[in-house]
């Protein structure tokens, strides 16, 4: 089958022919998977790059894994992956509590570019910083419903909660963003107005 | 105390910020890909592959796997014998040993291949066994 043929195919029909021991359907799989698996678990690892790639690889070798054993129409590639995800990064920032609470990166000082890419790395870097001071659940339905853009039913799949627990933990978590963010309003090029 | 507008970003503000950080989000590097994709390899050649030996051969066993099992080894042990026997029976001939199909008209012809004509190395032996 053409490479390109299998763009149009469903994670799920590649996950299955890659039990099946198709090699490309796996070349396939991490291309369209990781980038996704890699921005959450970044998100949720307060930016740390290097432990976001270790998640990254350990999630997506668990669906290396299951792949033979995956029961059609069950759940969706993507939640699974999701809920593997956010587990295994519940479970590092559990290990790092206490340890390294305040080590977070130090967003890397780009040579100055246009006033408008700079205020939109600013926003980006702004946005991880109030979202790392979220209670971690928050965090993580934040992240979900408005970086990753999974829908509320998706998001309860992924966390293992119910949606109503979603849309009270993405309102909270909303209301505490705006709130904690509103003192950099000029900063971010919002202005007074 | 009330909260006011200004104490916190409106809908649309903080929509710009998730929209920044949408373009901002980290992408996989090089490296990642090829690792995740060698775990890939591996799990389908762990899969399809033959089942590992449970436990390292000693040398031993390891060249009586190599020679194909205790089975083999009984066989070896028939054909040493045997190469012993032929050694000391010494056919003069090869026809002799090959019971005349190498040669079948050998008689009528008297067309004779001694070991040394097939095995030129071995005539001085054979010379020897034939002298007496």
């Amino acid at each position: 089958m053409a490479f390109d043929a299998l763009s149009d195919v469903s994670d799920e029909a590649l996950l299955v022919a890659f039990g099946n021991g198709d090699r490309q359907a796996a070349s396939m799989l991490t291309l369209r998977l990781t980038p996704r698996v890699m921005g959450f678990a970044a998100r949720m690892l307060h930016g740390d790059r290097a432990e976001a790639e270790d998640v990254t690889q350990e999630a997506m070798l668990r669906l290396w894994k299951i792949a033979p054993d995956w029961r059609q129409g069950e759940a969706q590639v993507t939640t699974w992956l999701y809920r593997v995800t956010a587990n295994l990064c519940t479970d590092r920032l559990r290990k790092r509590r206490g340890v390294d609470l305040d080590s977070v990166p130090e967003p890397a000082d780009d040579a100055p570019g246009a006033e408008a890419r700079m205020i939109r790395a600013d926003r980006a870097q702004a946005l991880q910083t109030a979202l790392d001071a979220l209670p971690e659940r928050q965090r993580m339905a934040v992240t979900l419903r408005h970086l990753e853009g999974l829908t509320n039913p998706e998001i309860a799949v992924a966390m293992e909660i119910s949606v109503e627990a979603v849309e009270s933990l993405t309102a909270r978590g909303k209301r505490a963003l705006a709130a904690g963010l509103a003192s950099q309003r000029e900063e971010l090029g919002y202005g007074d107005d | 105390m009330e909260m006011t507008d200004h104490d916190r970003l409106t809908d649309s503000e903080l929509d710009a910020l998730f929209d920044a950080g949408r373009d901002a989000a980290p992408v996989p590097s090089e490296a990642l890909m090829v690792r995740i994709m060698a775990d890939a390899e591996a799990e389908i050649t762990r899969r399809e592959g033959p089942r590992a030996p449970a436990r390292r051969r000693g040398p031993f066993a390891g060249f009586l796997a190599g020679l194909g099992g205790w089975p083999a080894l009984a066989g070896l042990a028939t054909a040493t014998v045997a190469g012993v026997w032929l050694g000391f029976s010494a056919p003069d001939s090869l026809n002799s040993l090959a019971g005349g199909l190498l040669l079948p008209d050998s008689a009528t012809t008297a067309t004779r291949y001694d070991l040394e004509d097939i095995v030129p190395g071995y005539g001085g032996l054979a010379a020897l066994y034939e002298e007496g």
